[in-house]
């Protein structure tokens, strides 16, 4: 399967994992990944719990150190100097599964934080901004609320406004809607539509499979540490090629 | 016999001391917190370096208050470095309870979870920009309480400086005692001052927090 | 003089040192616990009779209670010796500190163990010595360490008044070899090597509590 990547590589790609391997002590949590996300690309990577895949995604802007392979995010080597991951991370957004708002500062103080302080723009341009992305994740008038004042849902559209002030050239989303209680899950799912639509390059570990249906180029689905199968949605639901896809779908449904 | 009055008459004395006891409390306390806060965020900073201070901080909490104090007072002129004792106790009672603090701000830095390290990396932040701004803001909310506890212990140990000759006011009890060969009334007077001032102390650092948490909590 | 002919010096007054320790451990345990156990049981004037003998000693500083206690006591026509002034002042200053650890593991039990017992058709002080404290003990002993390292770290203090411990020691080898720097260099390390273990002790014991209550949840 990694010759077959190794193949596809193109210069397009805006991150190239190459025979990526991850172990913890004796486990062996990845094993030989390779993969592009092209600019553009929308790509939905599911599989049962322990998979590797959050663990895939958080190497992405190393927040998880791999043990072997090699990781280019937009051009730049992802390795574990300060300061190259400190580039990367400017031009790498993340949403968490527990939107990690900072508690002590207001959604705007979370939304401008990184604008003043990383890419040093001034205080009023940084809110302007700002107010921006909160419109378009629909929550322009809760700037002046601290987090624990809103609901799951708004907390993570605010985690997911935070993350798009800094323009980030790609979206990681780890598993983004499973704290959320199902009533909220919609609005999240809804703004990160949207942004798939206006052409955000997104890389998304989430069990939403109606969203992965509608909205993903390519399905990746892992099973314990390694991509068992690649394929566009409507092959990947309609004719999963693999026993364990098919089981993991199966389960999904039930 | 116990002379009544001649202890009323040393209690304005005292109280005056008490100036010299309160002002070393407040720059002995912001020392503290500041050197303890360097110490941790130095502990955490790197493998070696954490050891270091791990045995540095340990050190400190296991060797008497008294003898450090004489250790910096009788140690420090040898090597030609001369300051005043009040400068040189403030010091020593910030280097001491520095090693505490250390460990309340220990507890209360491991209290933030894990996500705000990750999102602070996430969005770029810099090391001392995550330390200053996510760090140290969630940190106090969580040490409000044994970090106050501190400071009115602080407070209790500022006596010690009499062993220096500093004029606070266990120092100035004893000035008043060599001078009129009584030591009891002096004593007693200053017992009681400081059992006040202690429990007031403790009240009002009770206060603050309560108004910090509520100003904090959200 | 060497190094090791000031040490010796030095540990030559630790048989005091150990003395104090143990004398003050007789009044301070007992003290810890009486008062501990009386502030939880009771209510009313009783319980604020507790209060306030506790506070008293673990409120005021206790190089202050020392010294009023030396020199205060023989005009109430008590002459003590000052190795039980000191061993009556560190004991029950440490016993306050205690009492107050003890206060909390009590309360901090789920009061279903209170219930339970007295549903059991148990007395209030059956309930209290057969489910309630040996429960409650095992939270202590952290603390307990921790306040024996203070207390170590107290008897210190005693040099003040004229006892031949480590500190005391240490004090007249300084004046008379001139040399500070090695007569507190070598103080500090000796209470290093006596304070450290329990250092050590108290936070393995904290660390290994912490886990088994988090074990408990699960």
């Amino acid at each position: 399967m990694t010759q077959e990547h190794d193949a596809k590589s193109d210069d397009d790609a805006i991150v190239q994992i190459r025979n990526l391997h991850k172990w913890y002590g004796p486990f062996h949590a990845l094993k030989n990944i390779s993969l592009d996300v092209r600019r553009g690309e929308k790509i939905v990577i599911c599989g049962p719990s322990g998979s590797g895949k959050s663990t895939l995604i958080r190497c992405v802007n190393g927040l998880e150190r791999y043990s072997e392979g090699r990781i280019l995010a937009n051009g730049h080597l992802v390795d574990h100097r300060s300061d190259h991951l400190r580039l990367i991370c400017q031009e790498v957004g993340m949403v968490f599964q527990h939107f990690n708002l900072f508690p002590h500062l207001t959604v705007m103080e979370n939304c401008t934080l990184a604008l003043t302080r990383v890419r040093k723009i001034p205080k009023a341009e940084a809110i302007e901004v700002a107010q921006h992305f909160l419109e378009r994740v629909r929550i322009p008038e809760h700037g002046n609320k601290y987090p624990s004042q809103l609901s799951g849902g708004q907390q993570q559209r605010v985690a997911i406004a935070r993350s798009l002030c800094m323009r980030p050239k790609v979206m990681l989303f780890d598993e983004p809607t499973s704290a959320l209680d199902p009533e909220m899950i919609k609005e999240v799912l809804e703004v990160m539509t949207g942004l798939a639509r206006e052409g955000m390059t997104m890389l998304c570990v989430t069990h939403e499979m109606g969203f992965a249906r509608e909205v993903a180029d390519r399905i990746v689905f892992m099973d314990a540490g390694a991509i068992v199968e690649e394929a566009p949605p409507e092959e990947f639901f309609g004719a999963a090629k693999h026993e364990r896809s098919r089981k993991f779908l199966s389960q999904l449904l039930h | 016999m116990f002379d009544f009055p001649f202890m009323l008459s040393t209690v304005p004395v005292l109280l005056k001391a008490m100036g010299t006891t309160i002002w070393v409390t407040l720059v002995a306390s912001i020392g503290a917190a500041l050197l303890g806060f360097s110490f941790e965020i130095a502990r955490r900073s790197g493998r070696y370096s954490g050891y270091a201070m791990r045995f540095v901080i340990d050190f400190i909490r296991s060797t008497p208050i008294l003898v450090q104090i004489y250790f910096f007072y009788f140690v420090l002129p040898q090597y030609g470095v001369t300051l005043p004792a009040l400068v040189i106790g403030v010091f020593a009672l910030s280097l001491y309870y520095s090693g505490y603090l250390a460990e309340v701000f220990k507890a209360g830095i491991d209290s933030i979870p894990a996500g705000q390290f990750e999102a602070a990396k996430s969005l770029g932040l810099g090391r001392l920009d995550t330390t200053l701004l996510i760090v140290l803001p969630q940190m106090l909310r969580a040490v409000a309480a044994p970090m106050g506890n501190y400071f009115v212990s602080l407070l209790k140990a500022t006596p010690y400086l009499a062993v220096i000759s500093v004029h606070e006011m266990l120092g100035t009890a004893l000035d008043i005692g060599s001078e009129t060969f009584r030591y009891p009334e002096p004593m007693i007077a200053v017992g009681i001052i400081f059992l006040v001032l202690a429990l007031t102390i403790a009240q009002a650092v009770r206060w603050l927090e309560l108004r910090l948490l509520a100003s904090l909590k959200r | 003089m060497s190094f090791l002919d000031v040490l010796s010096v030095i540990w030559s007054g630790f048989g005091v040192t150990a003395e104090v320790t143990l004398l003050s451990l007789a009044y301070g345990v007992p003290f810890a616990l009486i008062f501990g156990i009386l502030q939880f049981t009771t209510q009313g004037w009783c319980r604020h009779a507790a209060t306030i003998v506790i506070e008293f000693w673990r409120s005021s500083p206790v190089i202050i209670l020392l010294f009023v206690f030396y020199y205060a006591l023989p005009l109430a026509g008590l002459t003590l010796q000052a190795m039980s002034v000191a061993a009556l002042v560190l004991g029950l200053n440490i016993g306050g500190y205690g009492s107050q650890a003890v206060r909390a593991a009590l309360q901090s039990l789920d009061r279903g163990q209170y219930e339970a017992g007295m549903a059991m058709g148990l007395t209030r002080i059956q309930t209290l010595m057969l489910i309630e404290l040996p429960q409650a003990l095992k939270a202590m002993v952290p603390t307990f360490v921790n306040l024996l390292i203070q207390l170590v770290k107290g008897t210190a203090l005693v040099s003040l008044i004229t006892l031949a411990d480590m500190t005391y020691k240490a004090k007249s080898v300084a004046q008379m070899t001139f040399d500070p720097a090695s007569a507190y260099m070598g103080l500090l390390l000796s209470y290093f090597i006596i304070c450290y273990p329990l250092t050590i002790l108290g936070r393995s014991l904290e660390r290994r509590l912490a886990v088994a209550k988090e074990g408990g949840h699960v």
